[in-house]
């Protein structure tokens, strides 16, 4: 297959972000006429199209596009350090992880503090953390010198997954009814909760994250050829992969508290990159960031809009669309494997 | 100079090396040879800093080289080894241009380069290929081409090194000649090369100095000469062989 030049497919990519952007903002249950968009950030315009698209529609499509660029970059990088391009967030219990870590917050620390100014923030240090644990308990588990093991990969990943479905259930038992709707929302993956906080907390992650990793990505090209061979060029391997579990644990740990569990787009988004314009972690990071970006608002926008008024939990729809692409790369694999 | 002195290695209670004193001049090709299981690898990893000795020491330029920052050091050793595990589409030119990531010289620099190391290894025609659709023999002369970009020119701080773990494991003839024929180039350059090696007859051809492990020690060491011996070859692989001379080199022939 032919590639493409990165810096035209940024550019291009770009471009559909603003659309999907403009997009996500003029549809849903009440559509807006595209004339309204002019005085988006005028707060004294206060007609009812302009207070939906300044409440509602605005932090939701932002929080969306920061989602999906935070999972997508995340799983690129996830990729390059288990040197396996079938690493994602979801699929290895990373997001699992983090969703027992933010139950835990949210059953211990109460509904005091889910109502107090802290609690979005605290929530997300528990995601942050319980996605750290998760993402070395994988990466000890199944690397050793000669490699990443997928199936180990995958089956710790359903450990954990398992570990904290048990632990979520067991949260749930105990918990009272108010506790009980919170944690069900979010393990759907959901942005419906979107408001100015969410997409605050978010930004102030995701925006240097996005810009922290591609400075990274000369270091992970080297880490694909192997490990000793990254050490042999003079990366500092040990090091390395510490800071990138740690971010990409940050990274996922964050998305998850504000959205649930948003599966496979940290899966798809690198892999399609990867087609189009090839492995190099220095234009496949920022490119997927912007891909990822304008896959969940499309997938958020449809789930919107789909069988609107109702809506759809966004992670119902991505993982509708990611199963069967996921089959679709096994049996890819698979073939390879064979011929 | 790399210079091993009094090295041994134990993991988990097994002696893997023992007692190993080595050097590797800058400008001259030492092979290192011995059975399967005999510690070559474990020696190379040793050598490059992979693993750490569980006594001994290992210096390089002139400094012990664990104390050489990573960066410093991999503008002066150049490590090739066994086999890869690169499995994304990168294709040949961008595996190549990975040699030039500790340098900063520049895209023109490095472009230079590759193209060169590229040719060197009869690779031109693999540019633009993937990786992973190469054969074996294509994927090892691409990575042999990325650790000679890595050590393409003389670096201010030291002697050149280039170390390669059976590099002609996976040629044919033309291009296991032509591996040895790079190596010695290199050597000429004033590069200290130190390769672990099969085949006798290529390294009694192309090193000036041999080592043969046997049972993590060195059973013999120095000229191609005094190594291949029938006496030597009998007692570390168990097998009888004759001893002949090469007809153009004059180089010894080990005939089974």
């Amino acid at each position: 297959m032919r590639r493409q030049s990165p810096s035209q497919f940024i550019f291009i990519a770009s471009l559909s972000l603003v659309m999907a952007l403009v997009l996500g903002l003029l549809s849903g249950a009440v559509n807006i006429p595209p004339s309204k968009l002019l005085g988006l950030f005028d707060l004294s315009n206060t007609d009812l199209d302009h207070r939906i698209l300044q409440t509602i529609r605005l932090p939701r499509v932002l929080l969306a596009a920061l989602a999906g660029a935070c999972l997508a970059s995340c799983g690129a990088v996830m990729q390059g350090l288990f040197r396996n391009p079938l690493a994602d967030p979801s699929l290895i219990g990373v997001s699992s992880g983090a969703s027992v870590g933010a139950s835990c917050v949210i059953f211990f620390g109460g509904a005091s503090l889910v109502g107090s100014g802290i609690g979005l923030p605290a929530i997300a240090i528990g995601a942050f953390v319980g996605g750290l644990l998760a993402t070395s308990v994988v990466y000890r588990l199944a690397t050793s010198i000669t490699g990443t093991s997928v199936s180990t990969m995958l089956l710790a990943g359903i450990a954990i997954t398992a570990l904290a479905g048990a632990t979520t259930s067991l949260f749930s038992f105990f918990a009272d009814n108010e506790m009980l709707r919170r944690i069900s929302l979010w393990q759907m993956g959901n942005l419906d909760g979107a408001d100015w906080s969410r997409v605050t907390t978010l930004a102030l992650v995701v925006v240097p994250l996005i810009l922290i990793l591609p400075k990274e990505g000369q270091a992970l090209n080297a880490m694909l050829l192997g490990e000793s061979e990254a050490r042999h060029l003079g990366v500092a391997v040990e090091c390395l992969k510490r800071r990138l579990i740690l971010l990409t644990a940050l990274g996922v740990g964050v998305a998850v508290s504000v959205s649930g569990i948003v599966a496979f787009v940290g899966l798809i988004v690198p892999h399609l990159v990867r087609l189009l314009i090839g492995p190099d972690h220095r234009y496949l990071i920022p490119g997927s960031a912007i891909l990822g970006a304008v896959l969940l608002l499309l997938a958020d926008t449809a789930a919107r809009t789909l069988m609107s008024p109702a809506e759809l939990p966004t992670g119902v729809l991505t993982a509708l669309l990611g199963a069967p692409f996921f089959v679709g790369l096994l049996i890819q694999q698979r073939q390879k494997l064979m011929g | 100079m790399l210079e091993a002195r009094q090295l041994s290695l134990s993991l988990s209670e097994f002696t893997l090396l023992q007692g190993i004193d080595l050097q590797i001049e800058a400008g001259k090709v030492t092979a290192i040879l011995g059975p399967n299981g005999a510690g070559k690898t474990s020696l190379l990893r040793l050598l490059t800093g992979e693993l750490l000795p569980s006594s001994g020491e290992i210096v390089f330029n002139g400094a012990q080289l664990s104390q050489w920052q990573p960066k410093q050091l991999a503008k002066m050793l150049s490590v090739l080894p066994q086999g890869s595990q690169l499995n994304f589409p990168f294709t040949a030119r961008e595996v190549v241009m990975m040699g030039r990531i500790p340098h900063a010289t520049g895209l023109v620099k490095d472009t230079e380069i590759v193209d060169a190391a590229l040719s060197a290894v009869g690779g031109s025609y693999l540019d633009k290929r993937f990786y992973t659709q190469m054969s074996g023999g294509e994927k090892q002369r691409v990575q042999l081409a990325r650790v000679l970009a890595q050590i393409w020119e003389p670096d201010a701080s030291g002697d050149r090194f280039l170390i390669l773990d059976e590099p002609t494991s996976s040629f044919d003839l033309a291009h296991q000649q032509l591996t040895l024929e790079i190596v010695r180039g290199f050597a000429r350059q004033g590069v200290g090369v130190l390769m672990v090696i099969h085949d006798l007859n290529l390294a009694a051809g192309c090193a000036d100095q041999l080592v043969m492990l046997s049972c993590g020690k060195i059973a013999a060491q120095g000229s191609p000469e005094t190594v291949l011996t029938t006496a030597m070859i009998k007692d570390v692989f168990n097998v009888d062989a004759s001893i002949g001379l090469h007809p153009k080199t004059g180089s010894p022939l080990v005939i089974v």
